[in-house]
């Protein structure tokens, strides 16, 4: 009898149950659809012809395929000029930060000396400031320093920033003392301590900071908009809007498909390597 | 890594060993302490001088000091006044939609749903692209013979370009925004999520609570400080709003999308009136100190 009454009241939450997952997925999967839907009109469009292009009606599948506006902008812009100095300027970032990030992050969490508990301070506190306040007053300090229209120009400003030196003191907290105390028995030097120990420990942090880094340069915008001012020295990002303005009239099928191809390596990046992205988001959640 | 050794009064240590450390911490620290200085810190202050003085870009030297006239001209500027009121109407279209959004997507998302990882990865996947690539494809999306006002228009009946429209640019931008801005948080939250210790669900069920109970009583909770976390650096990245409309709109039609930076960089760039962008670059960092200071004690912040 009890058993009975039991069941009868345990079955109506296994029904509401089931009703909420069926809900749980077609609200997630419906969400999933509006958000590849942008991905699925980008690579569409730069494969469309041009009247399918201008059709008043959208055409969601290319009924035709051409590589007519990959072959415009390959040929017939600098696009391939600004992929490599996209690339370069991404790369020359990520290895200055990863530096002297590392190295910092190694004094301040091994070494003792005055003011490091102030610098820190100092350090963790600049989080507060927001980039952009410092855009007319950096600018002028990179114009003074003739850093306008040099890669440095647009390095040192992103190399400036808190973050990746926080992340990193993060992490080498927790490396054992006891590792470096028997490095220095052995003779070890301080440089050869970090290069030969803290470092390959930190593979990881670092890897994932590395492509957090390499990821943001590239796509940042603001800096090199101000500091790089020749169509030759542009970034992707740059590139991209400029060809928007300077193309006459926009053709929709030249600036979809310049799109793809900024994205392509950072999507493709993003699916081999999601994780240690994941990872460095999870840090900046995580450490403020 | 506290003092080991007794320093003496200052907490100074001078044998041998600690001096040699010294040298080193210095070492270590220089390189990113100069950079910081040049590029980081030095500007603040710079900024904020800059900020005092009729600015002349060409021959700093005979910039004109006016103290704080600039601020006085900026109180008196519609063009200033207008820009905030279009960052803030910006704001609150995108902060709780972002908010909202990315915490109902972690949630779903950490279910024991099939296909957990594509959803994870569609979900994330707008976190690599450049706001250029976002400004130039949803510009296409919300043009006239773009997708969206396609098929808006067949319920509404009009079928124009959003971005040409007064009330429409804006929310267009914002729509943007979301759909870019929705996976940084949204990963941070599923972290979040996944670091509530199951235990807790485990005691609230053998109580016999409701799921709403356990969202209202275990997961926000639990989830409070980076929901913080969110929530403040979403306002700040909303109040600092530049490339989407600059990109979409160019702060038009009109200027119903000009919002406060863009009227910094128009102002600094385009008129030259470089001390007038320093002050308009101040008076955006104690906007944001507010806005922050009050999130966090509102929210209840205590770390």
């Amino acid at each position: 009898m009890s058993t009975d009454t039991k069941r009868l009241t345990d079955s109506l939450p296994v029904d509401e149950e089931r009703l909420r997952t069926a809900g749980v997925y077609a609200a997630l999967y419906g969400a999933a659809f509006l958000f590849v839907i942008p991905y699925w009109w980008m690579f569409a469009t730069s494969f469309k012809p041009r009247e399918q292009v201008y059709s008043a009606v959208p055409h969601l599948i290319p009924s035709d395929i051409t590589f007519e506006w990959y072959r415009q902008l390959l040929f017939e812009t600098q696009i391939v000029q600004w992929t490599l100095n996209t690339v370069l300027l991404a790369t020359i970032t990520t290895v200055v930060v990863l530096l002297v990030d590392s190295m910092i992050a190694y004094s301040l969490t091994r070494l003792e000396w005055p003011g490091r508990r102030i610098v820190f301070g100092i350090i963790v506190g600049s989080f507060m400031v927001p980039g952009i306040i410092n855009l007319v007053p950096v600018f002028m300090i990179a114009s003074e320093l003739g850093l306008v229209n040099s890669p440095w120009g647009v390095v040192l400003p992103m190399a400036a920033g808190p973050l990746g030196v926080f992340m990193l003191v993060q992490f080498f907290k927790d490396i054992p003392d006891e590792l470096e105390e028997a490095a220095r028995l052995d003779g070890f030097s301080r440089l050869r301590i970090f290069t030969h120990i803290i470092l390959p420990l930190m593979r990881s942090a670092l890897a994932a900071l590395g492509l957090f880094i390499f990821i943001w340069t590239w796509n940042s915008f603001l800096w090199p908009l101000i500091i790089l001012q020749r169509s030759s020295l542009y970034t992707l990002p740059i590139g991209l809007v400029t060809l928007q303005d300077s193309m006459g009239v926009t053709e929709p099928g030249i600036v979809m498909t310049s799109a793809v191809i900024a994205s392509m390596p950072l999507l493709v990046a993003f699916l081999l390597l999601q994780n240690h992205l994941v990872k460095a988001v999870e840090m900046q959640g995580t450490t403020k | 890594m506290d003092r080991e050794s007794d320093g003496g009064f200052l907490g100074i240590d001078l044998s041998v060993r600690s001096t040699r450390e010294w040298i080193a911490g210095v070492a270590f620290a220089a390189p990113y302490v100069l950079i910081a200085a040049g590029f980081l810190f030095g500007p603040l202050l710079l900024g904020l001088y800059m900020s005092f003085f009729d600015w002349n870009p060409i021959v700093p030297g005979q910039s004109e000091f006016i103290g704080l006239e600039n601020y006085r001209t900026l109180l008196s500027d519609p063009r200033f006044w207008e820009a905030l009121k279009n960052t803030v109407y910006f704001v609150v279209l995108t902060v709780p939609a972002i908010v909202v959004g990315s915490l109902l997507l972690a949630l779903g998302v950490n279910r024991d749903v099939k296909g957990q990882w594509l959803l994870r990865t569609i979900f994330f996947s707008p976190y690599v692209l450049t706001v250029a690539v976002i400004g130039l494809l949803w510009n296409d999306l919300f043009s006239s013979s773009g997708l969206i006002p396609y098929y808006v228009g067949m319920i509404t009946g009009n079928s124009g370009s959003w971005l040409n429209s007064h009330t429409l640019a804006m929310p267009a931008i914002a729509i943007a925004t979301v759909w870019w801005t929705i996976a940084f948080n949204f990963v941070i939250l599923l972290a979040a999520r996944q670091n509530v210790p199951e235990r807790l669900y485990e005691a609230a069920k053998l109580d016999g609570a409701s799921s709403w109970r356990m969202m209202r009583d275990v997961t926000i909770p639990q989830m409070k400080n980076p929901m913080i976390f969110v929530v403040i650096t979403t306002f700040v990245s909303s109040f600092q709003v530049f490339g989407q409309p600059y990109i979409m709109t160019n702060g038009g039609p009109g200027s119903s999308t000009t919002t406060i930076v863009m009227y910094l960089y128009t102002s600094a760039f385009a008129s030259r009136e470089f001390g007038y962008a320093a002050a308009i670059g101040y008076v955006l960092f104690m906007i944001l100190v507010a806005v922050s200071a009050f999130n966090f004690y509102y929210l209840g912040g205590d770390d």
